[in-house]
């Protein structure tokens, strides 16, 4: 198993992952994570119905998703992911569980109240802040970058902690 | 009275109501939402608040949500959406031939006979010129 991408995207699986991504990656399988929606079968059909024929799905929750994508467990050791997450916190509990993750793509949050503009398509809570900042504090590596080929920002605390400062 | 909510990316939906209108006059019950800006979630919420009638409750009704591509943000939204209203009808790869059929047919039929109009007009839409003639 190998994770090509691992993306921060509230809208999840969407066109600029099945087709501006995977046409770029060509993975194997796309692996959404989140609780909610891992257990609710209608959500789970919705965006298992969103993704090209010839690209596996899977729907998981987190403590499903880190037991699967952990190295020692792996079934198809072969295989090519792009993984998703809705926000932080999850991709942080994700690699606090053990998923070999290194460079970690914010590819949209948008617009919600009490979240400050970061970058047109990123819009930012405290606790997400808090979280980004643990995570490159961890050692993983941020950055923003909507599409392939579009501009890649590499997020350094300093950019984080004056976030921080604006709420 | 059936109403439509045409789902597209970035603009692609408000323009095309607009040109509706300018051609047909005011279409009561028809409107555009972007995806632009707003995360699934949030495009669940204004979906499903359209379905129950909550900008409009006068006008309340069956609905047909219109969207551009299936697959994307737009589709799931309505989706989502329509698992607690069922009844509600999702069509994807709307055109602007079939939002001239919504504004003329609306009245005179029920919603799964204007389903099947609004495909079959959509469909013969889509032509290569002089192949007709």
């Amino acid at each position: 198993m190998k994770i090509t991408l691992a993306r921060v995207d509230d809208r999840l699986i969407h066109g600029q992952v099945t087709v501006g991504w995977s046409q770029k990656l060509r993975p194997d399988r796309i692996v959404l994570v989140n609780d909610d929606i891992a257990a609710d079968p209608w959500q789970a059909r919705v965006y298992r119905s969103s993704v090209p024929p010839e690209i596996a799905v899977s729907i998981l929750s987190v403590a499903n998703a880190a037991d699967l994508l952990s190295p020692a467990e792996s079934p198809r050791p072969d295989e090519s992911l792009v993984l998703l997450t809705e926000s932080p916190a999850e991709m942080a509990q994700l690699a606090s569980l053990g998923v070999p993750l290194r460079r970690i793509n914010i590819g949209g949050m948008h617009f919600s109240p009490g979240k400050q503009e970061f970058l047109p398509y990123v819009f930012l809570s405290p606790q997400d802040v808090g979280d980004m900042l643990g995570l490159l504090e961890a050692g993983y590596e941020l950055f923003a970058q909507q599409v392939p080929g579009g501009r890649e920002v590499l997020l350094h605390p300093g950019l984080l902690l004056e976030m921080e400062a604006r709420f | 009275m059936i109403r439509a909510l045409v789902l597209t990316h970035g603009q692609i939906g408000t323009e095309m109501v607009r040109v509706t209108e300018l051609i047909m006059g005011p279409v009561p019950g028809l409107a555009a939402l972007s995806n632009q800006g707003n995360s699934a979630a949030q495009m669940v919420q204004v979906v499903t608040d359209w379905l129950e009638g909550k900008p409009t409750p006068e006008a309340a009704g069956p609905v047909i949500l219109l969207v551009d591509d299936y697959g994307g943000s737009c589709a799931n939204a309505a989706q989502s959406a329509c698992a607690k209203h069922k009844d509600a009808v999702i069509v994807c790869g709307v055109n602007l031939a079939m939002l001239l059929g919504f504004a003329t047919w609306r009245d005179d039929n029920d919603i799964e006979e204007l389903v099947s109009l609004l495909i079959k007009k959509g469909r013969e839409a889509i032509t290569q010129v002089g192949k007709r003639i």
